[in-house]
């Protein structure tokens, strides 16, 4: 399973990339959209986990370029605002939806979900 | 018992005279209702009253001025019929002994004979006379007729004599003479042939004066009655003096013409005076009739009437009061009752204001402070993992226990956030058909193990025939598991829960969550929709559970109520619409 981790928050992305990678998950991690549709570009990947507040390119916009690059790519979201309702996405299609802090536990029993 | 009537006698007062809303009087438009009702009470007052009394004080005046002229009027008229009456009968027998001596011959007038049969004939023609005589210029009687021995008595040192001198006519006062019996003599100045004077003199029976004026209707408080010039009472009177003693009043002044005035008698009684002087055409007497009225007596069917109209102010004034106080006390009392709903209409707006502030608020600290509690829980997370993973710290559960620690502590604020969040959430609204029976045994699924635990009754009443709602299922269980949810905090073990649901009115319905558990204090229940309210020790609770479930039943276009008694138990009573639209959420 491959995973691509955006989050604006540095040191947050890296706990969280670190945690991930101690699991055994194969994750790398970026900290714009730009970057996460550069690397999207030249990697592929199972799960993308969005932040969605993040300057520039925001989560809703991002899983759209995404999307684009690769329809087949599972789409989780991390919101700060504690809920989906918080946010109107547009969108129907991601994956699932995931409150900071969120619980690693669960970020990976839902990855394994989604990844089948 | 006193408590009792004083409740009693308090329920009477208009609610705004009990008015008591201390959190409400910042939004009242009026402060204070007393002194508007005691102005209205007043202006209305003196608008109503005033012209009824100027109205009534100037009847008074108008009749008063009335009944005094007509009484003055009719005293006026009496004196001069009763002056007529004596003047006239006076005329009548001057007249009468005029024509004798005039027809008759001095030789005849002196025959005894001839006298007693001119008396005879002047009574028949007149009445009245006692006797009749013919006496000398010298006051030696000359002859007589009549019922006493009077025959050759000297009359020279009489004063009716002496007055009689100077006058052609004369008519004396009442008198008793020689007789001893009250009297009038009159006289007639004639001449013999030889061309001395000789007078022909009768005397009248005062009897037939005093029937008179008696034959004029006087009533209890008013007579007629004769004095002479001196003041000193000739006929009967029954206030102002006997006969021949003095007059207690004074003597009126002299006028020609009939006159009324009015006095005071000597026992300081309101009086009219009329009186006349009475005057023939041929002769002055020394009568004056007087008519007197006493004013009190003669009042006493107008201070009747007068006391009848102030009976009737009276009591008009009354039904006046009791009418304008009733409709100030209705109409303040609509007044404050509009301006008190008013009052809790903004009041409720402000809540509901600063709820969605302090959710607004809140929302937004909550998501700024979940960005470094993800921080910390994933560091600290991390530092659990390399502990974890590493031999030496694998086994020191204190060091483990310290990382969990701080883990559990940033789930607790992760908790809280995500409630705060919630607290100022739009809601995704989906309506659709709900079930409230079903609604409520959803939400009672949860319950059952702890209820079974804790044996806690939990009574459902739903009518079967209670139609769906159509309304947002997601917050409405919300809704309803918040306030279990707090019913069973609240309880102790083996209390009861009732949750009932029945329509009210004919779009909404009404659902009943009760139970009998430690309630709150009064001063609570205005607060405990506000954020951050809680009276859980400890740190159990947030504070934003009952805060929630308003904004939801508000979201809703619903109401919550809230009763409770400590020790008793508490009941939240939601009304929620049958029917509610996406659009106006």
């Amino acid at each position: 399973m491959k995973v691509l981790l955006v989050d604006d928050e540095k040191k947050f992305a890296t706990m969280l990339a670190k945690r991930l990678t101690l699991r055994g998950i194969d994750i790398d991690f970026v900290c714009t959209g730009e970057a996460a549709i550069a690397k999207a570009g030249t990697q592929s990947y199972d799960v993308a986990v969005l932040d969605v507040k993040m300057p520039g390119i925001g989560g809703i916009e991002l899983e759209r370029k995404l999307k684009e690059l690769d329809p087949c790519l599972k789409i989780i979201f991390l919101t700060g605002h504690g809920s989906k309702t918080d946010f109107e996405t547009g969108s129907a299609e991601a994956a699932c939806y995931l409150a900071k802090p969120i619980q690693i536990d669960e970020l990976i029993k839902i990855l394994r979900e989604v990844t089948g | 018992m006193i408590d009792r009537i004083r409740r009693a006698f308090g329920s009477i007062w208009p609610e705004f005279y009990r008015q008591n809303n201390q959190h409400l009087d910042p939004y009242f438009t009026f402060t204070n209702y007393r002194k508007i009702w005691a102005i209205g009470i007043c202006l209305l007052v003196v608008t109503a009253l005033v012209p009824l009394l100027v109205v009534t004080i100037i009847h008074y005046q108008l009749l008063q001025s009335s009944v005094d002229s007509e009484l003055k009027l009719r005293t006026e008229r009496l004196a001069s019929n009763a002056r007529r009456a004596v003047t006239y009968f006076m005329e009548e027998r001057l007249n009468a002994l005029r024509f004798t001596v005039n027809e008759i011959a001095y030789d005849q007038l002196t025959d005894p004979d001839h006298l007693a049969e001119i008396l005879r004939n002047l009574k028949l023609g007149f009445g009245g006379l006692t006797d009749l005589s013919v006496i000398a210029n010298t006051g030696a009687q000359l002859a007589y007729a009549g019922p006493f021995n009077l025959e050759g008595r000297d009359y020279s040192n009489q004063q009716w004599f002496i007055e009689c001198q100077k006058y052609h006519f004369y008519v004396s006062e009442i008198f008793r003479g020689y007789r001893d019996a009250p009297h009038i003599i009159i006289a007639v100045k004639s001449f013999r042939p030889d061309g001395s004077i000789f007078f022909l003199r009768a005397t009248l029976e005062t009897e037939r004066l005093i029937q008179t004026l008696s034959s004029y209707e006087t009533g209890a408080h008013a007579e007629i009655f004769l004095i002479n010039r001196s003041g000193i009472v000739q006929t009967p009177s029954r206030f102002y003096g006997d006969t021949f003693q003095k007059m207690s009043l004074p003597v009126p002044a002299y006028s020609p013409r009939t006159q009324v005035a009015l006095a005071e008698d000597d026992q300081m009684r309101s009086i009219l005076m009329g009186y006349a002087y009475i005057s023939t055409q041929i002769a002055n007497t020394p009568f004056i009739l007087m008519v007197i009225k006493q004013k009190a007596g003669m009042m006493q069917v107008w201070q009747q009437l007068r006391s009848n109209i102030n009976w009737f102010v009276g009591l008009c004034t009354l039904a006046i009061l009791v009418v304008i106080i009733i409709t100030c006390s209705y109409m303040v009392n609509k007044l404050y009752r509009a301006d008190k709903a008013k009052a809790e209409a903004m009041a409720l707006m402000e809540q509901s204001n600063q709820l969605a502030t302090i959710g607004q608020l809140a929302a937004g600290v909550a998501h700024e402070i979940n960005n470094p509690l993800a921080l910390i829980n994933e560091t600290a997370g991390y530092v659990k993992d390399l502990f974890v993973l590493t031999e030496q710290y694998r086994r020191d559960d204190e060091l483990i226990g310290y990382i969990d620690d701080v883990l559990d502590a940033v789930e607790r604020c992760g908790t809280i956030t995500r409630q705060l969040l919630g607290f100022a959430r739009k809601f995704e609204v989906k309506i659709s058909k709900v079930k409230l029976n079903e609604a409520i045994a959803d939400v009672l699924v949860f319950h059952h193990k702890e209820a079974a635990y804790r044996n806690i009754k939990v009574h459902v009443n739903v009518p079967e025939d209670l139609p769906p709602i159509e309304t947002d299922r997601g917050k409405l269980q919300q809704i309803l598991v918040n306030l279990v949810n707090n019913a069973f905090q609240a309880v102790d073990n083996g209390c009861i829960l009732d949750i009932q649901a029945s329509p009210a009115g004919a779009d909404k319905v009404c659902i009943v969550i009760s139970d009998n558990g430690c309630g709150m204090p009064e001063e609570n229940l205005p607060k405990i929709f506000e954020p951050f309210f809680t009276t859980k020790e400890g740190n159990k609770g947030t504070g934003l559970g009952l805060a929630i479930t308003y904004g939801l039943v508000k979201k809703l276009h619903g109401d919550i109520a809230v009763k409770s008694k400590v020790q008793e138990g508490t009941t939240f009573t939601i009304t929620l619409p049958i029917r509610i639209q996406e659009e106006i959420i």
